[in-house]
């Protein structure tokens, strides 16, 4: 029996030397082995598990946790690897699980770091320290509980603090302290100072590749590619090879189908493939977001502002991985670069650009100005404020989701904003969470006036907390904000919420009222419930069921009376957006189509035939410089009929008074199509 | 070769000769694709008549779409057609292929690619059009095949399965002027399939959904459908001489004697226009531009004389 035990020893032993000399293969083989061999051990599952978490497997690993509390219910490494797992997609039941493995094993040491991580994580020092003290208690050798103090110290602004000379001095090869000082750095969206801990981190420990991956990916978010690719490829060559980590270098290998135009205060950075065609709206609207923030925020950049666009939605996603939050999200700020979907990379209607742009380009000024120290909610919610300050028709609008969340109760207090974005409890927090946000700032600029939330955002910078900030700027006590903010809310959605089920059910019938073509009925059913939610604009909603309803019935004025409706209200699917300019050309509107058309180029500017007729639009109405734009867009959008689109620029051009440009486009115009009569006429007219 | 593709295509223009249309929509098996697939035969055939001209329209769809009517009518239409004669065939709805044959389903027994070929082979017009746009229509390239025949198809194999959309844009292309890329006042079959493929693979591209079906065109009877006709390929050269829809007046101009003359001169200067094109890469960039700009301003000049 002896012997048995010592040749199991070994091979645990040999296991886990394996393990730490990175012969990952080797040691997955001797686990398997030992799993084997020895069915009802838990602990050889939690330490095979942990070396699939170690080489990013999270799935797996969390399969051998499972099996190991199968045959142990209340394993707490078992446990403790459950909470890690949870803990590294920033899931809420982290801290439960760690709490339930130190339940089972109160001397769990790395439970209660990790406790104290997901407190820091989640904006709340007080209890990190709480949790980091218990750990040092069980262990005065607990390297991450000193370095939560460390970086506790740090967000306090104390840049002396002892304690990462205090791990160097225990071990000097120990660079996770630093890591985790990183990590919580980008959280707080401190990248430069994130950058700073992981160079510290690899210079302690130059194997510790989880940390040079993140400084590598940390590189990349600023715009540091070359540095960036350098960190990145020896972790991938030294067998490091995560997800972020493979993906983030195959992101940075793409750049070469990217074109970067240069110009003053911008930089702009689009696919090859679409450069031509977005260039004039992106740069445009870029320069006109920037005019409007550095009067608003009244603060100028001293740096550049770089914007990327990603057509393709997973080399955007990479930009965001690893960071909380942001699933699902449409464009991301790191310092003074903001990385964002292309119109082209989501479903027509899907999301608006320019309002993204716009949201992202605020967290811009707010982080520059307080220095990355302002909480995320108000980061994010002055964003969501100033979407529909620039038009009331862009920004997000109220979703049956945040209805429930506001009928269910379960809006945040202000204080505790930062939790719905980091650790969401329920799948919409995060969504919901934007919308609050959004909501609480408009409210303080209409209680308290505009500059009270550039009084804050000022505050924030010397590290201020919320309920300081409140306090002093706003002269209440949190909760009572809470209570103030929270009773306005009840107030303006209270109608939309008491309406909400019927409006639903008549909805629902209508809709299939649509489908059987009972158009009649359909304005019957809708009619009491029209005016109930006029903020749903998705799909399903009231204006264009009514509205096909009307065309159908052959009430057009109707049915453009609706559509208007849907753009006011913030509508935003391009096809119904074109209908309406139709209705409104066909009823001696041609202003107001233009208008509704220009709408779309916010939307889903790659439409050559929005393009077209817009341009043609605004030609008839003496808009040239818009006629010229739209009619090059049409071009650079890879019309069908280039010989037209050719020719449309070049009555612009004339139109303009630009005859030698003009002709230009004639000749590539008849070069496609030399019998094309109409251009043959025109290069005639200008040749005589 | 582009030099060549000109003249063929201008003696096609001046020589009019009748041409037969046949469009036929197959069995849908539900509501909604049978309301779609008759709604589209009875468009194209209403596009065609409103185009005027000498063309014979025949449209067989809903129950009377079977595979006897179907080979009566091109029975009928072999019996009536002459070699200068132009045979267009559409053939919407959906099809089959087991991996060896394909069939278009119709009301009662379907339609084999093989047994369509003899029927077609019996048509002695020397151009033919087949534009097959059911679901695993790439199926039929091998049977339908042919030195005189454009095929068209909506997707690239057999194996393409589902339900296709190609037909709705090529609908569009008869009907948008847009289509007709070089305003020659004709869209050829290969306008058409260039315009029914982009928007095609727009709708793909925007809806975010991934592409279950891939057009080919396959003009050199060699049985090898491509998705770019080209130069290169030696594919599409059949296809641009190939008027599928006539818009404007070019038949009337080539029927009065008083403006031969002018014509000739007008098909000279294209001809000039069109080696220039194919000699540009060997140019220098300015001398090509002013040769061109030349060229264009003369024959401007000379469509507004024919034009008077």
């Amino acid at each position: 029996m002896c012997a048995a035990l010592a040749a199991q020893a070994q091979t645990l032993e040999r296991a886990e030397a394996l393990r730490k000399a990175h012969n990952y293969e080797e040691a997955n083989n001797a686990f398997r082995a030992l799993v084997k061999a020895n069915p009802k051990n838990a602990e050889y599952r939690v330490r095979w598990g942990r070396l699939f978490l170690e080489r990013f497997n999270r799935a797996d690993a969390a399969s051998l946790f499972q099996e190991a509390l199968a045959i142990q219910k209340d394993n707490a490494g078992a446990l403790l690897g459950l909470a890690l797992v949870a803990a590294d997609s920033y899931e809420s039941r982290a801290v439960e699980l760690a709490e339930k493995a130190l339940a089972s094993d109160p001397k769990l040491v790395e439970a209660r770091e990790l406790l104290a991580r997901l407190a820091l994580e989640d904006s709340d020092p007080k209890k990190a320290i709480e949790e980091a003290d218990k750990a040092l208690a069980i262990s005065p050798r607990a390297f991450d509980a000193m370095a939560i103090h460390g970086t506790v110290d740090w967000l306090d602004g104390k840049n002396d603090s002892p304690w990462f000379d205090k791990i160097l001095a225990a071990d000097a090869h120990y660079g996770q302290g630093y890591a985790l000082a990183g990590h919580i750095s980008v959280l707080n969206r401190r990248y430069e100072e994130g950058i700073q801990f992981y160079r510290k981190a690899v210079e302690v420990q130059p194997d510790l590749w989880s940390a040079r991956s993140q400084l590598g990916v940390t590189l990349m978010r600023l715009g540091e590619e070359t540095e960036a690719r350098e960190q990145l490829a020896e972790c991938y060559a030294n067998h490091f090879r995560d997800d972020i980590t493979t993906n983030t270098l195959t992101l940075i290998d793409s750049y070469k189908n990217f074109i970067i135009d240069k110009s003053g205060n911008i930089v702009l950075k689009l696919h090859k493939k679409e450069a031509d065609l977005l260039r004039p709206y992106f740069e445009s609207e870029l320069k006109r977001a920037l005019a409007t923030y550095e009067k608003k925020y009244k603060l100028q950049l001293t740096r550049p502002v770089q914007l990327e666009v990603y057509p393709d939605h997973e080399d955007f996603a990479v930009r965001t991985m690893g960071m909380p939050g942001l699933g699902g999200v449409l464009g991301v700020t790191f310092g003074y670069v903001v990385a964002m979907d292309s119109p082209s990379g989501r479903p027509p209607g899907s999301f608006h650009w320019a309002s993204t742009m716009w949201h992202e380009l605020s967290h811009v000024y707010v982080l520059a100005a307080t220095n990355h120290r302002a909480p995320r909610w108000f980061t994010e919610g002055m964003a969501v404020y100033e979407e529909t300050a620039v038009s009331p028709e862009w920004g997000d609008r109220l979703d049956p989701h945040t209805l429930s969340a506001i009928k269910n109760k379960k809006l945040l207090p202000v204080a505790e904003l930062d939790r719905g974005f980091v650790r969401p409890t329920y799948p919409e927090q995060v969504v919901v969470s934007y919308f609050q946000a959004g909501r609480i700032c408009g409210y303080i600029a209409k209680r308290w006036g505009y500059d009270k939330l550039l009084a804050m955002m000022h505050d924030f910078a010397t590290e201020a907390s919320t309920p300081a900030v409140i306090r002093k700027e706003l002269g209440m006590e949190p909760a009572d904000f809470d209570r103030d903010f929270l009773a306005t809310i009840d107030a303006e959605t209270h109608k939309i919420i008491e309406g909400f089920d019927e409006w639903r059910t008549q909805v629902k019938a209508a809709v299939a009222l649509s489908h059987a073509g009972k158009h009649q009925e359909v304005i019957e059913r809708t009619t009491p419930i029209r005016d109930v939610y006029p903020e749903f604009v998705e799909q399903g909603n009231v204006y264009e069921l009514r509205a096909e309803a009307f065309v159908a019935l052959n009430n057009k004025a109707a049915a453009t009376t609706e559509l208007e409706g849907y753009a006011k209200a913030g509508g935003r699917d391009p096809a119904a957006l074109k209908k309406l300019a139709t209705l409104l050309e066909e009823a001696g509107r041609p202003v107001d189509a233009a208008k509704a058309l220009d709408r779309i180029t916010y939307i889903y500017p790659m439409d050559p035939e929005v393009h077209q007729h817009l341009g043609t639009l605004w030609l008839d109405q003496g808009n040239r410089e818009g006629a010229i734009r739209e009619f090059t867009a049409a071009l650079a959008s890879k019309p069908i009929d280039l010989a037209a689109s050719h020719y449309n620029l070049a009555r612009a051009y004339r139109s303009a008074d630009r005859p030698a440009d003009a002709k230009e486009q004639l000749v590539l115009a008849l070069e496609a199509a030399p019998g094309f009569r109409p251009a043959q006429r025109m290069l005639l007219e200008l040749s005589r | 070769m582009k030099r060549l593709l000109a003249c063929f295509l201008l003696t096609v223009l001046s020589a009019p000769a009748a041409t037969y249309y046949v469009t036929i929509a197959g069995l849908g098996g539900e509501p909604d694709y049978e309301q779609h697939f008759e709604m589209w035969a009875s468009d194209i055939e209403k596009v065609l008549k409103a185009s005027g001209g000498e063309a014979k329209i025949e449209t067989l769809k809903g129950p009377a779409a079977t595979r006897f009517a179907i080979g009566a009518l091109l029975e009928k239409i072999a019996g009536e057609a002459t070699a200068q004669d132009v045979l267009v065939l559409m053939l919407i709805g959906h099809g089959t292929y087991d991996g060896v044959e394909y069939k278009i389903n119709l009301p009662g027994p379907d339609l084999s690619a093989t047994d369509l070929a003899k029927l077609l082979d019996k048509v002695h017009a020397s151009r033919q059009l087949v534009v097959n746009m059911t679901s695993a229509s790439g199926g039929s390239i091998e049977a339908l095949k042919h030195s005189n025949r454009v095929l068209i198809t909506a997707t690239k194999a057999g194996s393409e399965k589902n339900a296709t959309v190609f037909t709705r844009y090529w609908l569009e292309a008869l009907r948008d002027p847009a289509a007709d890329t070089d305003k020659n006042d004709t869209i050829s079959a290969l306008e058409a399939f260039r315009y029914a493929q982009q928007k095609t693979a727009n709708f793909y591209e925007t809806q975010k959904r991934l592409a279950t079906e891939h057009a080919l065109l396959e003009d050199t009877g060699a049985g090898t459908g491509v998705r770019t006709p080209s130069a290169d390929n030696g594919n599409g050269l059949r296809a641009a001489a190939f008027p599928l829809l006539r818009l404007g007046s070019m038949q009337a101009a080539a029927s009065n004697p008083e403006k031969r003359k002018l014509l000739d001169k007008k098909e000279d200067l294209e001809q000039q226009i069109d080696k220039l094109k194919y000699e540009k890469a060997a140019i220098p960039a300015a001398e090509y531009k002013r040769s061109l700009e030349a060229l264009l301003l003369e024959l401007a000049k000379t469509q507004e004389e024919l034009d008077k």
